[in-house]
């Protein structure tokens, strides 16, 4: 139980996929213009992540080495098409918002790399804490950055339609924070932010992470 | 740990059952979201075509024949569906390319020929630059009151949006095809029938 407790904590903090590891930053950067949007896509990535890590790693020891790849895009391709198929149905300003990004989690590296680096060495249950602890740190960082993005830059915070803060409608917020420009200037900061934490907790961010770049190294 | 060898019928037996697993748990999402895709898909049409004939009750799609003339007369922009809106006019579906694909939109077009308004459904534009086409306020409403007969004039005033330019004229190409569809076939087809 203490190792599944570790394990999952390890993606939110000294193994964080988007600040310490920053793999899969390309959607990251491109839905967080909005708060609702980096919701969803949190949660598809939580989704994703969990079960197609758990199936990988289920299957590890049946799953020639050679094949590994093809057999662990289908597992995550055949995932991803069902909240795409979901989302659509049930979410469709969502699902138009995200548009291209939501079949993309395919190949986002954050999803194929755990499962190369992770699932694919680990117990099922192991797997499980791992990818919710990744996706949990992942959503958890797109959250923020999508937060501070639409905030700032539009002025206000939609989810489902519902405004949840607005400054008055006389703000004008600086366009660059919703462009890409901004994304990396922020994104920068809240990297800075996350090694701060990381440092302040005795955690030297270089030990830890000296055998999750050996594994990363070779799954990316 | 012990790991199944990779000989050759194992590697293609593995892959083979994981496919066949995976394409039937997609064929079953499927089957489950395929009906209400298909009613949200309505649904957004049906308010894109409200929203550009907004005293019309009642939309009906043209019969095969006009449809068929329809995509002659629009040439290499492809045309999705035509819906007879009564005295409203017509609802033009087209599907002209802009940079990240088609993208889906409703051409209102009113018994007079005048373009009552365009709406864009659906479309894959680049976030922030081409996706301007819809955000953009004076972007969209500078088509309304074109003269659908003459088209190509009305289109040689037309502002782009800097940065999309290719989204913009993909715009441009759907209401020209639109237009060269009322030129061609509706004002003489729908018009003297419901008179």
């Amino acid at each position: 139980m203490t190792d599944w407790i570790a394990t999952f904590k390890r993606g939110l903090s000294i193994e964080n996929p988007l600040t310490i590891l920053m793999i899969g930053l390309c959607a990251t950067l491109a839905v967080s213009t909005k708060f609702e949007g980096a919701f969803f896509m949190g949660l598809a990535v939580i989704f994703v992540l969990t079960m197609s890590s758990m199936i990988i790693s289920a299957l590890r020891r049946v799953i020639p080495e050679q094949v590994r790849i093809p057999i662990f895009i289908v597992v995550i391709a055949s995932f991803v098409t069902i909240v795409d198929l979901t989302m659509h149905a049930f979410l469709p300003p969502v699902y138009n918002f995200l548009g291209v990004w939501i079949p993309l989690i395919v190949v986002n590296c954050v999803i194929l790399g755990r499962a190369e680096a992770f699932a694919y060495h680990n117990s099922v249950s192991l797997a499980v804490a791992d990818g919710l602890g990744m996706g949990t740190g992942y959503s958890f960082v797109i959250i923020v950055l999508a937060t501070f993005r639409e905030f700032v830059g539009s002025g206000e915070i939609v989810f489902m339609n519902q405004r949840i803060v607005a400054l008055p409608p006389s703000y004008q917020g600086p366009g660059i924070v919703l462009l890409f420009p901004g994304a990396f200037i922020i994104f920068g900061f809240m990297i800075a932010g996350a090694r701060w934490v990381t440092e302040r907790q005795g955690r030297r961010v270089v030990e830890t992470s000296k055998h999750c770049t050996i594994e990363e190294g070779r799954a990316l | 740990m012990d790991r199944a060898p990779s000989t050759p019928t194992s590697m293609v037996l593995s892959v083979l059952v994981t496919c066949v697993v995976a394409s039937a748990a997609l064929t079953f999402t499927y089957e489950m979201t395929r009906e209400r895709i298909a009613e949200q898909e309505r649904v957004a049409r049906e308010k894109a075509l409200k929203d550009v004939l907004p005293a019309a009750t009642e939309f009906t799609a043209v019969d095969a024949n006009v449809l068929s003339a329809a995509e002659e007369a629009a040439g290499d922009t492809q045309v999705a569906a035509v819906f007879d809106a009564g005295e409203s006019g017509w609802g033009i579906l087209v599907a002209p390319r802009g940079y990240g694909g088609p993208m889906s939109m409703v051409v209102g077009v009113d018994r007079n020929g005048k373009v009552t308004g365009v709406k864009i459904i659906t479309q894959n534009e680049t976030p922030g630059l081409g996706s301007k086409v819809m955000t953009e306020p004076e972007f969209l409403p500078q088509f309304e009151a074109w003269d659908a007969s003459e088209i190509e004039k009305a289109a040689k005033a037309f502002d782009a949006i800097s940065g999309a330019t290719k989204s913009s004229n993909g715009v441009r190409k759907g209401v020209l095809a639109a237009g060269h569809v009322y030129a061609d076939v509706l004002s003489g087809e729908g018009g003297g029938s419901k008179q």
